[in-house]
């Protein structure tokens, strides 16, 4: 313990020649895009992605499996096969698993068969309809053609169902009824059927709780996957947009979609998300807020490196832009990577609302990130050790309300500002019913009782507020809280040395935060490490046909958004072109 | 983990290395001084007063306070005020801090206020030498020189319709703006001007009128009598003797006028306005001129200065030869004789005026150069640049050459308004038109 501590301190005060640590950078394309033989790489790859675009999602798990090759071991003999079956779903201890047994006849033969599903994650009447009643009635039918094994007869003739695959390994039919397949055995037959028949109760496309807009689309994510891939495409409309499908969780198996567009996306980002996408190694998943922290480059780091959104058009947009989008079935947020700090700032409005708007509403936002880190720090800091700052008349002021109160101000700071925050947690977590009663508590007692009681002056109830109002001003949850967070380093650099604190607060946080990276992408860009459209693309806005360029850092295949002359009705020949119309009208 | 301990145990150790909390106040365990008054004392060097805040009862704001204001003569609540000898400004502090139970800052002192035998005898420049050293002090505060003693002057300071007593100074100094009778002498532009070698400093004068009824009132008072006008103009008095009565005794007019460390004259109300003038701080003020045709009638336009004036500097055999250039703006305010000059005979008051100026900023210019010796409006710093290496410069002694100085004054008044009546029509009557009264 103490030969660790002298050997940190050791390092804390003498010279140390870095470790080269090999991280990954997202480079620029341009001779990526100058080689031939990358694209033709990419064409190869295409139609294999291409059919794991399709709706079903079973079977894409189930070729991943067909790859990787579990063994074939469904026997011949429906009792063994049942067996297996009844103990892996633990039957009939487990209520929801349902086995039933039913005789179908192929070619005037009887043949014993059973199915698996688990109640409640299928539809009832697709399994009624569309396999029970075909394979018990249908069967009897006089089949003109001649099949070579009852697999293939039954496949081609006797179940219409649209999405059904066969596997030869037990544990690939698991996966299936796990994720709402429908497990059909037959007897003599040494493979088996899962047919999708998915029908879980889920939350219909919502407004989207977290991220509201006046102007803009009005959906949200929901918690199913393809439901959130449709969102996306359906935004998008390209053909070059690629769901890339992916299982993570060793228990859970829960399928993820890694989306990009191939044509704009940067290859090696691409290969970098999947790397780490595939490397992780968890029973299970539950958010896609624990699959953030378990690919994010800095866990330390206080702001968000991926940006978390609940909105569709907002992942397009991302998409549009040359970044990754994952998402997770039963989570309702996408997550976006790269990420920088400006991005975080930035609200879908922002491209919605006319740009003298939309930069007035960003420089609110900012003033409202300022307001957030720094406005308790500077307060402590003025009124203890820079007083001659302040107009004389509010000096006065501030001491007349301080003169009854007991503590100094950074405790005084301090209680206000926790109790804020425990005005703000209980607010999420109380129950509906009683949700006005908080805003009472809130108000009364700390707003009006605290002043009257002394405990804290008047002044300070503005500047937490404020605080507070500046922080719920940041577009993206995560940063305003990781800006929580700073607040309170601020407070005490500002308590213990001013104004000198609070530079080298900003001093070092700067330096975190320029030397850290999201992707590949460093996360100060484009102002520190300056890329190119540094104020004018990406601080302000421009007017959207002045947008013609994406983001320098991204390092994307196609840099131009749109030509030079996005609207052509300003040209020249437009105009000619409309005089033209307008004398053959006369 | 490593490293986010790397990291505290950092933060920790910068932290040691920062100037700790030890000059780290509260607002309210202190008590803001703001105006300071030094003059001579009885039984040590200096006799300091000392006028403070009181913001618990500057009323509103909230908890306590109010109430009070109405009290007639009554003190004034939110004030309060201490004198004390000492030997120096600093010690002086000390003991002040031994009766009072806050620590007493400096930094939003607005005022301080030396008194004439003070700044005589070379004490007050010391003085500010010593003031501009501490880093307690505010640049910015006015330096003023009290005609009398300047305990007298702050006691006699009892604001009553500002809440917060600091408002006073701050508004009554900046109002130079608009009456042009004083100048908002700032403790480093004095410093700088008392060791300029192209520049002299003038201070703010303030003083106490004692006047206790209208009978009182005397022409003599004024510097009328030595201008041979038969009325003293509205600038022709100094802090403490315009004849007026009423609430507020404490004044501010004129400007102290030094010659290296000492104060060697006083500048009037009008005086001060030309200073003004001349170096382009003048702002806009109603000011009074003898109406051009019909004498004793007076004709009262609101002055502006809209450009700044223009400096040309010659030597005549070695003697310096200073024109100044002028340029205002006039609205009518007030034609008593109802002669029509907003029209037909614009031209003959534009003239009188430009006339009528000239001759009052050149009796001013001569008298800097003549009586005082000294160069107050900086023509040295404008002349300065002659000069290709700083020894020519100390050489040539501008100083000491100032007072051979002959000076050239062109002033030119435009009226642009007539302010809202366009022109006079003749007032009716049972006895016909009547012009005037």
């Amino acid at each position: 313990m103490l030969a660790n501590f002298r050997k940190t301190l050791a390092r804390l005060f003498t010279f140390e020649e870095p470790k080269t640590k090999e991280r990954f950078i997202l480079k620029e394309t341009e001779e990526e895009m100058a080689e031939g033989g990358q694209k033709e790489q990419d064409k190869k790859v295409e139609p294999r992605k291409k059919k794991n675009e399709g709706l079903q999602l079973n079977k894409k798990s189930g070729e991943n499996e067909e790859n990787k090759g579990p063994k074939p071991d469904i026997s011949k003999a429906l009792s063994e096969n049942m067996e297996r079956i009844k103990d892996i779903y633990s039957i009939p201890t487990n209520g929801d698993a349902v086995l039933r047994e039913f005789d179908l006849v192929v070619k005037n033969k009887v043949i014993p068969a059973f199915m698996v599903f688990f109640d409640g994650m299928t539809d009832r009447k697709v399994i009624n309809d569309d396999i029970l009643q075909p394979l018990m009635l249908l069967s009897n039918l006089d089949i003109k053609s001649d099949e070579k094994s009852i697999a293939d007869y039954i496949r081609s003739h006797i179940l219409p169902h649209n999405q059904l695959k066969e596997f030869k390994a037990i544990e690939q039919v698991v996966q299936g009824v796990n994720f709402g397949g429908c497990g059909i055995f037959i007897d003599g037959v040494d493979s088996a059927f899962v047919a999708d028949v998915k029908g879980w109760e889920h939350r219909a496309v919502e407004r989207p709780n977290t991220e509201q807009t006046i102007r803009g689309p009005q959906e949200g994510f929901t918690e199913l996957l393809r439901a959130n891939t449709a969102l996306i495409r359906k935004i998008l409309n390209d053909e070059d947009l690629i769901a890339e499908s992916l299982t993570i969780g060793r228990r859970s198996r829960t399928p993820c979609s890694m989306m990009y567009i191939k044509d704009i996306t940067n290859d090696s980002l691409v290969k970098e998300v999947r790397r780490r996408l595939k490397s992780i190694k968890v029973d299970y998943l539950f958010d896609s807020g624990e699959l953030e922290q378990l690919i994010e480059d800095s866990s330390f780091l206080p702001v968000p490196q991926i940006m978390v959104t609940e909105r569709p058009d907002k992942a397009a947009s991302m998409l549009a832009e040359g970044k990754v989008v994952v998402v997770m079935h039963g989570s309702p947020f996408a997550l976006c990577m790269p990420v920088t700090n400006n991005e975080l700032l930035h609200s879908p409005e922002d491209s919605y609302v006319r740009f003298p708007y939309a930069n007035l509403l960003r420089f609110v936002r900012i003033m409202g990130v300022f307001l957030s880190l720094l406005l308790p720090g500077l307060y402590v800091a003025i009124t203890n050790y820079h007083q001659e700052m302040i107009p004389t008349s509010l000096l006065f002021a501030i001491e007349a309300s301080r003169e009854r109160v007991p503590f100094p101000s950074v405790v005084e700071i301090l209680i206000m500002e926790i109790s804020f925050e425990l005005i703000r947690e209980a607010g999420i977590r109380i129950p509906g019913p009683i949700g006005p009663t908080l805003g009472i508590i809130g108000a009364l007692i700390l707003g009006q009782a605290a002043v009257a009681a002394n405990i804290v002056s008047p002044i300070l109830i503005i500047i937490v507020a404020v605080t507070g109002i500046g922080s719920f001003a940041i577009p993206n949850f995560a940063l305003a809280l990781g800006f929580r967070v700073l607040r309170y380093a601020y407070i005490l650099l500002g308590a213990i040395a001013g104004f000198l604190g609070i530079t080298t607060g900003l001093f070092l946080q700067g330096i975190w935060f320029v030397s850290e990276k999201s992707f590949g992408v460093p996360y100060m860009a484009p102002f520190a490490s300056k890329t190119a459209g540094g104020i004018a693309d990406q601080f302000a806005r421009p007017p959207f046909w002045k947008q013609e360029k994406r983001a320098d850092y991204m390092n994307v295949k196609d840099a131009r958004k749109q030509p030079h002359i996005s609207r052509g009705w300003k040209s020249q020949e437009g105009e000619d072109q409309k005089e033209e119309d307008d004398d053959a009208g006369k | 983990m490593k490293r986010t301990a790397a990291f505290l145990l950092m933060l920790a150790a910068t932290c040691t290395l920062l100037s700790g909390c030890y000059d780290g106040k509260e607002i309210d365990d202190q008590t803001y001084v703001i105006a300071i008054g030094l003059d001579k004392g009885e039984t040590n060097k200096l006799r300091m007063t000392l006028q403070y805040a009181i913001p618990l009862a500057m009323g509103s704001s909230g908890v306590s306070g109010g109430g009070g204001g109405g009290g007639g003569e009554g003190e004034s609540k939110s004030i309060g005020s201490m004198t004390l000898e000492c030997p120096s400004v600093y010690s002086g502090l000390n003991m002040v801090n031994n009766s009072v139970g806050k620590q007493v800052n400096l930094s939003h002192a607005k005022v301080m206020v030396f008194s004439e035998d003070l700044a005589k005898d070379g004490r007050m420049v010391m003085l500010t030498r010593a003031i501009t050293r501490g880093k307690e002090f505010r640049p910015n505060m006015v330096v003023a020189v009290s005609r009398g003693s300047a305990e007298d002057y702050l006691k006699s300071i009892k604001p009553r319709q500002e809440a917060d007593p600091s408002k006073y100074y701050e508004l009554k100094f900046s109002g130079y703006k608009y009456t042009g009778f004083i100048d908002q002498t700032q403790l480093h532009d004095f410093f700088i001007k008392e060791e300029s070698t192209g520049a002299q400093a003038v201070a703010a004068l303030v003083g106490v009128n004692t006047k206790n009824s209208t009978k009182e009132f005397s022409v003599g008072e004024s510097s009328a009598p030595q201008k041979n006008r038969p009325v003293p103009f509205e600038g022709d008095y100094l802090a403490g003797n315009l004849p007026k009565v009423g609430d507020i005794k404490g004044e501010a007019m004129g400007l102290a006028v030094f010659n290296g460390p000492k104060m060697v004259g006083e500048l009037d109300g009008e005086e001060s306005t030309h200073y003004l003038m001349v170096t382009g701080k003048y702002g806009h003020a109603y000011v009074t001129f003898p109406d051009p045709i019909k004498k004793d009638f007076y004709i009262v336009v609101n002055l502006k200065q809209s450009r700044r004036p223009t400096y040309k500097i010659k030597l005549v055999d070695g003697k310096p030869n200073i024109k100044v250039e002028i340029k205002l703006e006039a609205d009518y305010m007030s034609i008593q004789s109802g002669i029509n000059y907003e029209s037909e005979y614009n031209d003959i008051f534009e003239r009188s005026a430009e006339k009528y100026l000239e001759e009052g900023i050149k009796r001013l210019l001569n008298r800097t150069s003549a009586e005082f010796h000294s160069d107050i409006f900086g023509f040295g710093n404008q002349y300065k640049s002659r000069f290709l290496t700083w020894d020519q410069w100390k050489n040539f002694q501008w100083l000491d050459r100032y007072k051979n100085s002959t000076f050239e004054v062109a002033v030119d008044v435009k009226v642009r308004r007539t302010g809202l009546t366009i022109r006079n029509a003749p007032i009716q009557g049972s006895e016909g038109e009547v012009q005037s009264p």
